[in-house]
């Protein structure tokens, strides 16, 4: 009886993962064998073109990573770039999502407008930031008129990376808002009615409702997007030709991979190093911020 | 029980089968074919403008009337035209012949992915033709990889409408050069398009005698480098008198000269039909680049066929090389002016010595640095173009930018070897 149970089990499992191996054997193939084969060629000096050569190298791919400057540049290049652009296009979702949830008129059409930048894909995005940003360009022409400085927001160092975060606000923050959107339309009326009744503006109903029942959503929100600024590479690569420039000051983490990777000969090795700090950099960003908004059930 | 079975067993194979197939790239057709006893072989290259792949289609066309054994299929690269080869070349997908760029083709040398060219060559091909330099860049140890299909030099291109209303001469020397930029610099016009890159950098920046690149290491830190530099950032700096494309919103040095931004550029000969399809009306003249310090200087850019070392049809490849580089394939191809021929021959039976616009272009090949100099140039490009230009927008001093990307360049080579 019981041998014939577990062979009948047996039998059941066996038919589960026949049923499955189509996927397993895809995600063997496109998902953890290229990892896998990340994690071996980090440790080795890869040689890839002409003859084929492997020589392990231990971590001296990973050590080689502090005494790159451009790698450090790359690093603080994308944090600056986080720390800015997650928190500006998260509080400009929620108020984005708060203003068309308060039911004004034309709420559908100011929608569709707020949604627009999403849908264009990130390089034509890129391409008509570049003709706006440019020195005799749409920017530079509206501050002239209102008589402020311009500047050479493609050329100049300084400014560079701040132009880039400023399309990304641009052109992530309405997708979140759409996420906002619908948990707005979750939020009980009678909170705000009882509220409305023990005197409260709209200002203390925003800070004390809408934003703590919004917590949930906002950690959600905040962690795609940490994710997402952390892996900037086609604005930058756009914007700077793929170099980084001007003087590293759109060189970011993934960028520096891909030049590795693929333009210098001979550093595969070092540039899979580099992707699995980039790896770790993320999912230590992503516990924290995970630490920080601990009590996510409100209700 | 036992049909339950059968039928998950089947609609999993199916399954399987189905991704396997997607999973093995079909490599039928791909240049292995031989159909009819004709030989495919494909060439690979970057896409120019519409005459110009006129003009490289008619010369193919040519090719196969000659070999009507032989069918040549081309491939255009549009972007990335290194980075998608290397890619192919590592998955065993290369052409069998493509373009390979001066400035790229040490290290491609070094790795053995070229075929030598040498046991090929018949007398009749005559390889002395070439222009010896350019020939140079695309050998190691007296092996041929390539054979240079054609070469660009640089020369100044001037406005004469603006050199007329300003009523100066065209420069000569590098001293009148700045004397006549002020002359021309008023109303948002510059007198002077300047590109801040090494590869348009080069002879300037050895033009006191120092060398930017030392025993295949970066070295355009030295003193002699930076001192021979430092005249660039200061007409931008001091004397305000020139400007990057960039900064006039122009996309190249010839958009900024067309629009009429800039009265003076140093370009190539790829300007001159770009001059004449967008900005007809320009009045324009070309001059050889002003002397530094009385000596003659230049870049020359120049681009190869090569032969993929992995190629199964070597014979045909050959043929292919041999015709494109031969008198009357480069004849054809370089007819309209878009690049120079590379053989002596060739550029006589043109006449491209004598053209008002081209002479110019021409006259600089005798003295000019040819665009490749070691395995390690594309780093230290790359190092020295990033600090080159935060110089030249006067962020920092040139001596302490190119000392900083010196040191960087060579510990990315060092942590290479």
């Amino acid at each position: 009886m019981n041998r014939k149970y577990s062979r009948k089990r047996l039998q059941e499992a066996g038919q589960g993962y026949f049923f499955m191996s189509p996927t397993l054997f895809v995600l063997a193939c496109f998902i953890l064998g290229p990892i896998f084969y990340a994690v071996f060629l980090s440790f080795h000096n890869v040689r890839l073109l002409g003859e084929t050569a492997f020589n392990f190298v231990g971590f001296a791919n990973y050590e080689r990573v502090f005494d790159d400057r451009r790698a450090l540049i790359a690093l603080w290049n994308t944090f600056k770039y986080v720390i800015i652009v997650v928190p500006c296009q998260t509080v400009l979702a929620i108020i984005l999502a708060a203003t068309l949830n308060a039911g004004m008129k034309g709420e559908k059409f100011f929608r569709i407008v707020y949604f627009l930048p999403t849908l264009t894909s990130s390089a034509v995005l890129t391409l008509i930031f570049m003709w706006m940003y440019n020195r005799e360009g749409l920017i530079n022409f509206g501050l002239e008129t209102l008589g402020l400085p311009t500047y050479d927001f493609i050329g100049d160092p300084n400014i560079a990376l701040t132009a880039i975060m400023i399309m990304n606000i641009w052109a992530t923050a309405p997708f979140f808002m759409v996420i906002y959107l619908a948990a707005l339309q979750d939020i009980p009326d009678s909170l705000y009615e009882a509220a409305e009744l023990d005197g409260a503006g709209p200002i203390r109903k925003f800070w004390s409702i809408t934003v703590p029942h919004l917590k949930p959503i906002t950690s959600f929100v905040v962690i795609m997007g940490i994710i997402g600024t952390f892996q900037l590479f086609d604005q930058s690569y756009i914007f700077s030709g793929g170099s980084g420039g001007p003087d590293n000051s759109t060189l970011t983490v993934v960028l520096l991979i891909y030049q590795y990777a693929f333009k210098t000969l001979d550093t595969m090795g070092y540039a899979t190093a580099i992707a699995f700090m980039l790896a770790i950099v993320i999912l230590i960003a992503t516990l924290l911020q995970r630490k920080f908004s601990k009590e996510e059930n409100l209700y | 029980m036992n049909k339950k079975w059968m039928v998950s067993m089947s609609v999993t194979a199916l399954l399987a089968g189905g991704v396997l197939a997607g999973c093995s790239s079909d490599n039928g057709g791909e240049g292995s074919s031989d159909e009819g006893g004709k030989t495919t072989i494909t060439l690979a290259g970057w896409g120019g403008n519409p005459t110009e792949q006129d003009l490289l289609q008619q010369t193919l066309d040519d090719f196969e009337a000659q070999n009507p054994d032989i069918d040549v299929k081309l491939e255009v690269i549009a972007d990335q035209y290194m980075d998608v080869m290397k890619t192919r070349l590592i998955g065993g997908e290369g052409p069998d012949v493509f373009y390979l760029d001066a400035f790229e083709a040490p290290a491609m040398i070094e790795t053995g992915v070229l075929e030598p060219l040498d046991d090929y060559v018949t007398e009749e091909f005559d390889v002395e033709d070439f222009e010896a330099p350019l020939l140079e860049a695309f050998q190691k140890d007296g092996v041929t990889y390539g054979f240079p299909k054609d070469y660009s030099t640089l020369a100044l291109f001037y406005n004469k409408t603006m050199f007329e209303e300003a009523g100066v001469e065209v420069p000569t020397t590098w001293e009148e050069m700045m004397e006549v930029s002020k002359a021309l610099t008023k109303d948002g016009v510059y007198g002077y398009g300047v590109a801040p890159e090494l590869a348009r950098q080069y002879f300037v920046a050895e033009s006191l005698g120092g060398s930017v690149v030392e025993d295949n290491m970066a070295n355009f830190g030295s003193d002699e480098v930076i001192e021979a530099l430092q005249p660039v950032i200061d007409q931008h700096n001091v004397d305000k008198t020139s400007a990057q494309p960039s900064e006039v919103g122009a996309s190249s040095g010839g958009d900024m000269f067309g629009q009429q931004r800039a009265a003076m550029v140093i370009e190539g000969n790829w300007n001159i039909p770009y001059l004449e399809e967008t900005f007809p009306e320009l009045e324009y003249g070309t001059a050889e680049v002003p002397t530094i310090n009385g000596e003659k200087g230049t870049m020359a850019f120049t681009v190869s066929y090569v032969m993929n070392a992995a190629s199964e049809k070597k014979e045909a490849s050959w043929k292919l090389i041999e015709y494109l580089t031969g008198k009357e394939g480069m004849e054809t191809w370089t007819s309209k002016g878009f690049a120079l021929p590379t053989r002596k021959s060739v550029a006589e039976e043109l006449g491209y010595a004598n053209d008002e616009l081209r002479g110019p272009l021409v006259a600089g090949a005798e003295y000019a640095t040819v665009w490749a100099n070691g395995t390690n140039l594309p780093t230290i490009t790359n190092n020295f173009n990033n600090q080159f230009v935060s110089a030249f927008l006067g962020e920092r001093p040139l001596d302490e930018a190119l000392k900083e990307a010196e040191e960087q360049a060579n510990s990315e080579i060092e942590a290479n070897n």
